[in-house]
């Protein structure tokens, strides 16, 4: 299937242009900052950090977020048809997905705490167990970016 | 100026280390992912709600996030020196590292405008405050050239002139 994947016309379109692979990256790393950028602050405000900031905010820029990420599945699905079989591979990729998995998962699950902690009318408290996935996303994330560093020295 | 930063540079202990290790480049690398990470995504909510976005921030609030900036920025400032001491022929001559370093210094500018002019009035503004036009084009100049700085960063790799061993 990886080696199908690499002769399709767009993965022939990534690996031979000149311009393909470098504006993809591009795009990916403009992604990247959104999306790592407002799930990271979101997680420290969740884990009590910057009190001040009203947390039901992130709803409404968590938008940004999920915008950031079809960016990026995009634009990484492109790079990674380009070299299927190395990166289906690589552990360091490996590890990166199933971290974005992850982060992606706790993101809807966060929304929807936040969401019905909204609901409830009552002064927003933010519970210990979201706190905790708060932790776990902010660590997902942490993970993906180390590993996808990693990706371009694991071979 | 340049050349003589380079020669300053090249061949010191620094760099032969950093030259030498080769796990050191991959940390910094990760490093500088993350500090991008901490300045854009903060920035990103403190010039939407500069600009007049998501008035349910009270901006006196996202002021408080500047230090989330200035934490991602120093990281990258120390990891930049860092790159740049590991390969400083690469950056001195490569068009997208200096156009990146030529926009950073614009938008430190840009963020003087700000501490200067805009800062001091966000107390006065409610949800109901039109943000005035000055607000407007320090918020979308920031992003414009935060954005900037991260496509010329990335393509560091891909122009230029290669006298070094950069990857």
């Amino acid at each position: 299937m990886f080696i199908w994947l690499e002769g399709t016309p767009i993965a022939q379109w990534v690996s031979l242009s000149l311009y393909a692979y470098p504006m993809l990256l591009s795009v990916h790393i403009i992604g990247l900052a959104i999306v790592v950028g407002i799930f990271m602050m979101r997680d420290m405000r969740l884990m009590g950090f910057f009190k001040s900031l009203d947390p039901v905010a992130f709803l409404a820029l968590s938008k940004f977020a999920w915008v950031g990420f079809i960016f990026n599945a995009i634009s990484g699905v492109m790079l990674f048809t380009s070299q299927a079989l190395t990166f289906a591979q690589n552990p360091a990729f490996l590890i990166k997905i199933a971290c974005i998995i992850v982060g992606m998962v706790l993101a809807g699950l966060i929304q929807s705490r936040l969401r019905s902690e909204l609901d409830s009318g009552a002064e927003l408290m933010i519970s210990r167990a979201t706190r905790i996935v708060a932790l776990f996303s902010l660590l997902t994330w942490t993970g993906a970016i180390i590993a996808g560093r990693l990706v371009a020295y694991i071979l | 100026m340049l050349d003589s930063i380079v020669s300053f540079v090249d061949g010191s202990a620094l760099n032969q280390w950093i030259v030498a290790a080769y796990w050191v480049w991959p940390i910094l690398e990760i490093i500088h992912f993350f500090g991008l990470s901490l300045l854009f995504g903060a920035l990103l909510v403190i010039d939407l709600r500069l600009a007049g976005h998501f008035r349910r921030f009270d901006p006196v609030v996202t002021h408080s996030l500047v230090p989330i900036v200035l934490t991602g920025f120093t990281l990258n400032l120390v990891t930049g020196i860092l790159f740049f001491f590991g390969d400083p022929l690469t950056y001195a001559n490569n068009a997208a590292f200096l156009l990146k370093m030529i926009l950073i210094a614009f938008a430190g500018l840009n963020a003087l405008l700000y501490y200067w002019k805009l800062s001091p009035q966000l107390h006065t503004w409610s949800a109901d405050t039109e943000s005035p036009a000055l607000a407007k084009v320090v918020a979308y100049t920031s992003l414009l050239l935060w954005t900037a700085v991260l496509l010329c960063g990335r393509l560091i790799p891909y122009v230029g002139e290669y006298l070094g061993s950069g990857n």
